[in-house]
């Protein structure tokens, strides 16, 4: 419990801390929307569950050309932060699983993805388009926004990860 | 591949415009292109559009537009502003987004695809950050001949700062006959 709150009290200082780069918008901290989707293989996944960790919850779909470009690069994401500081949630916005699994076998096979079949959690969220990535810190808060794609591989954006999620 | 490249088509043009204007002094890359009869079947029927639904999609104009904020200031996206016209200035009706819903409803569409179809369309409003792109369509009941948008995006935060106004002359929607 003790090693809780010292992990909260990390991500608070990391928070106030941590200029973004270009590209990544402040938000003002209210809590995220409810997220609980399958993946590929039926498994429900709950953000809930994740807190104490940063949370990257990416919205995409395949016919969108700036999310096939940035799909690879969020590959380095799951490389260089150990999934207990920093967890990867791509959401799919409403494609049936053939044509997203085709998609991620032809350009990010590491990654997997959730299913929002629907597309109403991705309403609930509210992205500003498609690709749009939010970064949920270990309270369940909304602390930033990535307006559009990026390469996530980049160094300012490598760096400013590490300085949210190092304690 | 063969059956995904149109499909990439459609959004990948507003990044490379067909046609377009670059607003380099006034910090706004803008381009703007109209879709076929043809472009609009490969990427929405490859979505699991009915031929109903895709009957709806193709008797209307979709252009694709592609807007990237290259300055330092909030810039206003607002196409429900945006004014397009005959070249003898009659007005061109817009299809906004409840519209589609209530075509949409009517033709019993499944919720992914009318999501789908949203994520394709340009956005109602939006603060367009320093940097920030943003791409989709505009819909409009299609005209028979040629025709002009008329567009004008507020700036800063609050509105307050010099408009940036832009004219884009000799649209036309593949589809219509004169």
């Amino acid at each position: 419990m003790r090693g809780l709150w010292l992990v909260l009290l990390c991500a608070a200082m990391a928070v106030h801390a941590a200029e973004p780069p270009p590209g990544l918008m402040r938000l003002d901290g209210r809590p995220a929307p409810a997220l609980v989707l399958p993946d590929l293989d039926g498994r429900t996944v709950d953000l809930a569950t994740l807190r104490g960790r940063w949370v990257m919850v990416h919205f995409w779909a395949s016919w969108c050309g700036p999310c096939r470009r940035e799909m690879p690069t969020l590959v380095s994401v799951l490389h260089t932060h150990p999934p207990e500081r920093l967890t990867l949630l791509l959401v799919n916005t409403a494609e049936n699983e053939d044509d997203v699994f085709a998609f991620l076998a032809s350009v990010a096979p590491e990654l997997s993805t959730l299913l929002d079949r629907d597309g109403q959690v991705t309403a609930r969220w509210q992205p500003r388009g498609l690709p749009s990535t939010f970064l949920v810190d270990p309270e369940g808060r909304l602390r930033y926004l990535a307006l559009g794609g990026r390469d996530w591989s980049a160094p300012a954006y490598r760096a400013f990860l590490r300085g949210l999620t190092t304690p | 591949m063969l059956r995904l490249f149109p499909l990439l088509l459609l959004l990948l043009s507003a990044i490379v415009p067909a046609r377009g204007e670059r607003l380099g002094q006034a910090g706004l890359d803008f381009s703007i292109s109209p879709r076929t009869p043809e472009q609009l079947i490969a990427f929405y029927s490859a979505r699991g559009f009915a031929p109903e639904a895709m009957e709806v999609i193709t008797a209307s104009c979709f252009l694709t537009v592609g807007i990237l904020n290259r300055g330092s200031r909030v810039v206003w996206l607002e196409p429900a502003r945006w004014r397009f016209e005959t070249l003898d200035g009659r007005p061109v009706r817009r299809i906004d987004r409840d519209e589609w819903e209530a075509r949409f409803e009517r033709l019993a569409v499944p919720l992914g695809q009318r999501a789908t179809f949203g994520w394709t369309q340009l956005p109602d409003s939006r603060d367009l950050q320093p940097g920030e792109p943003v791409g989709g369509n505009v819909t409009l009941e299609a005209p028979a001949g040629p025709f002009r948008l008329i567009a004008r995006f507020p700036t800063e935060s609050d509105r307050s700062g010099p408009p940036i106004e832009l004219t884009v002359d000799g649209l036309v929607c593949p589809g219509s006959r004169p």
